[in-house]
């Protein structure tokens, strides 16, 4: 399909803010420590990389006729412009204090190209990237459920969790495809049994969902599930359970379902509570660190401490000393943003992702296909679910479970899934009224 | 019906926030969790969208979806403007205690800040430095080059033991905190530049410390001079005491050491890291017949040639109180006069019963006794008695008003009573500070001398006044005459019981011929004979003389 190329006025425009924090905030990083107003181009190259690549890309899109939202691209960019100041301002502070961390720079630099790659091709490819999540729904849900398998037989154990899968230098984290192909494979199913998620089987005088149609899914969940309470990954198990019962409501309405899923996540809760001893350990770290602050509660009593440390205005990039939270380049980034930018930073860090949410909603409700519409919703919510979940937990909220902040976290599978994600959105917002695979035009 | 139900929700929502924020500011954390939940499903009642029945399946839920999710970012802000903002202060000095080790948690950010800051200096009043801060590779080590003094200073132990003495007190003028100019604060601030830290000028005289240190040899006690028309202090010297410099770290090898050290004075059964002459109380013993005789002729209950019987021995509600061995010969009149000069404990006995437990205690209070003096370091309160109802026993009272019973003293305070009696009965506000200056050398704040208590009348001080004198010309405190001077006295020796060696005291002023400053020394358990602590008071008080133009 041949589309006319159109300059993208409103997207050109808004990259002019993460152009200006990326090159501003790497001069500070720079600057701040030195004490002395001194720089050289050579200091923020990267910077003007990033800013080039990202106008760049705005121009690709225009070139090859894109004709989708405008805001989702600029907004993700803040985003990972930021993760890219947050790197580049903690790598010299962790390299001092791990070798292993030394090269945290330069991968996250790659990470995040690859990333913006992957954005860029899931809108080129257009409908056919929509139209094979559709007709391979299966396929994508087995061949990730089986990587996740491979995990567990096979994975490395980090910090208790077995998350990571290393295949020679690659080391993959296969739940964050698991997010992805969760939402579209629930998408599709719910979207092919539209019309009989919504009836209701007779049986007798009970009126029940219609089983057989949920069983395949209920069945999906509860492996996925189970097999992260085994790799003892809380946070995407808190994720999934979440992208479930946010796609089996949207699709349906029924809140019956909502309940009953709800039900029984309490009551997964509640047994994980009983019967695991470092479930309990994270709900008392949830409600007071304090009490053992030099060994179970010291990642939260570090963050805690660069938080409250930040104030309204933060220390200023490069001022502060985030670096005493462990893994603050992961888990604990927001940490680091609300220590070194202070309270404006943090809550405008959390107006990003919102605006980012409430747009991928809005796509998703303009979207005429129902497998897009879905998809779009569903891939909202990711961003959503895992914004609340890790910053939840960072601010005590909840109990904090590991997962990484979206394009913020340092880490590799995390950016190139989550780029993907919003790929996905701005592949659905550019979509023209015509169905996928010619389905029916209501 | 509605609108009236998401108003009083989000009234509520409000209300419960506002409430948690602010009221309940330090509240514990679990029950700041539960109010903002409910907060929560209040907000939720307050804007749950109301959508027309006419829209579609997916469009409801999905909307619906969103709106739960924006609520979840509304009660995160709200979390964080607790965190960042109204806890914020609290949080950043928050310390916690491992509860294995009892090794404490404390925020890195302040300690690290803590070697980043050029610190004010300490000088005595001649301008010699007590406390520095030196640059040394990337950090500002404290050092302190008087040994004399530096305990006074107090210690500055960022990585390990925190701050004490003055170093705490002062601690945001040093760092430059506060007393600056705000804006120039604020500028520095904000272009992330240290604060330029206030100078302490002390009223401290290091020579006359060293003094007091080398007449104190290795004896514990203490000395105090204070200057008697304004209350400056210029010794304050307590044995056995620390040396400060080796509780500063800046490395791990060295917090190693400071740990050490630390275990050897928190182990050492002399405990040096009390201060004898502000941090602790002891039986002042006659010393005290000072404030009784200024009571008992500040009431016009008695004069100096008031007349009492002292045979030696006195009995009391069956209690038979033994003279010392003080009387110089065998009579058995003595006027106030002569028993103030000779100490005589019978005398006193009945002075303590002429004045009767109210007009004591309102006398003690007068002086300073169960009161906090104010000071610019934590200075132990005086007691006359622990338990309210022991003046209300004869022996009691009459064992008070020599000096026993229950009464404990600072050394500092006794050198204050030597100082209002010598100062026509106002007691002054003691100090130590006595002014601060900025880089520029500008006074930026200056200790005005301020009257604390008008304990007596002038004429009933000038009455105790001329005693004390006479106490010297003839009398058990005759050693502490000095050519030339007009000095007044009074020992003690304060008895501890079976088996305790009593402590030894001496306070005393000297003059020319109007007095100038007061002394107080004290020997803990410093022997019968009272040489000792008179000796060191004499010596301080001509040296102290001859020290000034």
């Amino acid at each position: 399909m041949i589309a006319r190329s159109r300059f993208r006025f409103t997207e050109f425009q808004l990259l002019v803010a993460p152009s200006l924090m990326a090159i501003v905030g790497l001069l500070t990083i720079f600057v701040a420590p030195r004490g002395r107003a001194e720089w050289s181009w050579t200091d923020i190259w990267v910077s003007l990389a990033f800013v080039g690549i990202l106008f760049g890309m705005s121009l690709g899109f225009g070139a090859i006729g894109f004709r989708g939202d405008q805001v989702v691209f600029p907004v993700t960019a803040t985003l990972a412009g930021l993760g890219l100041l947050i790197v580049q301002r903690l790598y010299p502070d962790l390299a001092a204090l791990d070798d292993a961390l030394a090269g945290l720079a330069q991968r996250q630099l790659i990470y995040l190209l690859a990333g913006l790659a992957v954005l860029f091709v899931t809108v080129l490819l257009r409908r056919r990237v929509i139209e094979w999540l559709r007709r391979f729904k299966y396929t994508w849900m087995i061949l990730s459920l089986g990587l996740l398998a491979i995990t567990y037989l096979f994975g490395t154990e980090i910090y208790g969790a077995k998350l990571w899968l290393y295949i020679g230098p690659v080391s993959i984290q296969p739940s964050e495809i698991v997010k992805i192909t969760l939402v579209t494979f629930m998408a599709g199913y719910l979207e092919d049994k539209r019309d009989l998620v919504g009836t209701s089987w007779r049986l007798g005088f009970l009126r029940l969902p219609p089983v057989p149609y949920l069983l395949p899914m209920g069945l999906m969940w509860a492996a996925s599930l189970s097999v992260l309470v085994v790799l003892n990954d809380l946070g995407s198990a808190l994720l999934f359970f979440g992208i479930f019962l946010v796609m089996l409501y949207v699709a349906s309405g029924r809140l019956l379902y909502v309940s009953v899923g709800l039900a029984t996540f309490a009551a997964a809760c509640w047994f994980a509570y009983r019967v695991f001893a470092r479930i309990d350990i994270r709900v008392q770290n949830w409600l007071d660190p304090w009490q053992d602050p030099r060994d179970l509660g010291w990642q939260q009593v570090q963050s805690e401490y660069a938080l409250a440390s930040g104030g309204v205005l933060g220390s200023g990039l490069g001022m502060g000393r985030p670096y005493h939270i462990p893994e603050v380049q992961t888990d604990y980034v927001f940490s680091a943003i609300g220590e070194e930018l202070g309270l404006l930073g943090s809550l405008a860090v959390l107006a990003l992702f919102l605006i980012l949410v409430m747009r991928g909603f809005a796509i998703g409700l303009r979207a005429q296909d129902g497998f897009a519409r879905l998809v779009a919703v569903g891939m909202a919510t990711i961003i959503g679910l895992q914004t609340i979940i890790i910053v939840g937990g960072v601010v005590r909220l909840i109990p904090l479970t590991g997962i990484t902040l979206p394009f913020v976290s340092y880490g590799g599978s995390s950016l190139l899934t989550n780029f993907f994600v919003v790929g996905l959105l701005l592949n659905v917002s550019g979509l023209r009224r015509r169905s996928v695979n010619g389905g029916s035009r209501r | 019906m509605m609108s009236v139900l998401r108003a009083t929700s989000l009234l509520l929502f409000f209300t419960l926030v506002g409430f948690g924020l602010l009221v309940g500011g330090d509240s514990d954390d679990a029950r700041w969790l539960a109010l903002l939940g409910t907060g929560w499903l209040l907000l939720l009642v307050a804007f749950w969208p109301s959508l027309p029945a006419s829209l579609p399946t997916f469009n409801r839920t999905a909307i619906r979806t969103a709106f739960l999710l924006a609520t979840v970012f509304a009660v995160l802000s709200v979390q964080l403007v607790r965190i960042q903002v109204v806890r914020s202060e609290a949080t950043v000095t928050r310390r916690a205690l491992d509860p294995v080790t009892g090794d404490a948690v404390t925020n890195p950010r302040v300690i690290e800040s803590d070697l980043d800051v050029e610190r004010g200096r300490v000088f005595d009043r001649n301008g010699s430095v007590l406390a520095d801060s030196v640059r040394s590779g990337d950090v500002y080590r404290r050092v302190y080059p008087e040994p004399e003094s530096a305990y006074v200073v107090g210690y500055y132990s960022p990585l390990l033991y925190g701050r004490d003495g003055l170093e705490a007190t002062y601690d945001a003028e040093l760092r430059g905190d506060e007393g600056t100019n705000a804006l120039v604060r604020w500028r520095n601030d904000l272009l992330h530049q240290p604060q330029e830290g206030l100078d302490l000028h002390l009223t401290l005289d290091a020579r006359l410390q060293r003094t007091a240190h080398e007449l104190l040899a290795d004896r514990p006690g203490a000395a105090v001079v204070v200057d008697v028309e304004t209350g400056a202090v210029l010794v304050l010297a307590s044995n056995p005491h620390y040396d400060p410099n080796r509780l500063f770290t800046a490395s791990p090898p060295e917090r190693e050491a400071a740990h050490g050290y630390w275990q050897t004075l928190t182990s050492d059964p002399a405990s040096p890291l009390l201060l004898r002459a502000t941090d602790a109380s002891f039986t002042p013993g006659s010393t005290f017949k000072v404030v009784s005789a200024a009571a008992v002729i500040d009431a016009g209950f008695a004069s100096p040639e008031t007349t009492y019987e002292d045979d030696g021995s006195f009995e009391v509600d069956g209690r038979v109180i033994p003279e010392n061995e003080n009387r110089p010969d065998d009579s058995t009149i003595w006027t106030l006069r002569e028993g103030m000069a000779w100490s005589l404990n019978i005398v006193f006995a009945q002075v303590g019963l002429a004045l009767g437990p109210s007009v004591l205690r309102d006398y003690g209070d007068r002086f300073g006794f169960d009161e906090e003096i104010p000071f610019d370091l934590p200075l132990v309160e005086s007691q006359l008695a622990s338990d309210d109802e022991f003046l209300d026993e004869r022996p009691a009272l009459a064992e008070t008003a020599f000096g026993q019973g229950q009464l404990l003293a600072s050394p500092l305070h006794m050198a204050m009573v030597a100082q209002c009696v010598a100062n026509g009965g106002q007691m002054m506000r003691p100090f130590l500070v006595d002014h601060l200056r900025n880089e520029e050398g500008d006074v930026v704040e200056r200790t005005e001398p301020s009257v604390w208590r008008e304990a007596i009348s002038p004429d009933a001080a000038a009455q105790i006044e001329e005693m004390m004198v006479g106490g010297i010309e003839r009398g058990v405190a005759a050693g502490a005459a000095i050519a030339g001077l007009r000095v007044g006295g009074k020992t003690g020796t304060a008895e501890l019981g079976e088996g305790q060696e009593p402590h030894a005291w001496f306070i005393g002023f000297v003059g020319d011929p109007e007095p100038r400053y007061a002394v107080a020394v004290f020997l803990e358990n410093g022997g019968a004979g009272m040489a000792g602590s008179l000796a060191i008071g004499r010596e301080l008080l001509a040296a102290a003389m001859a020290g000034t133009p």
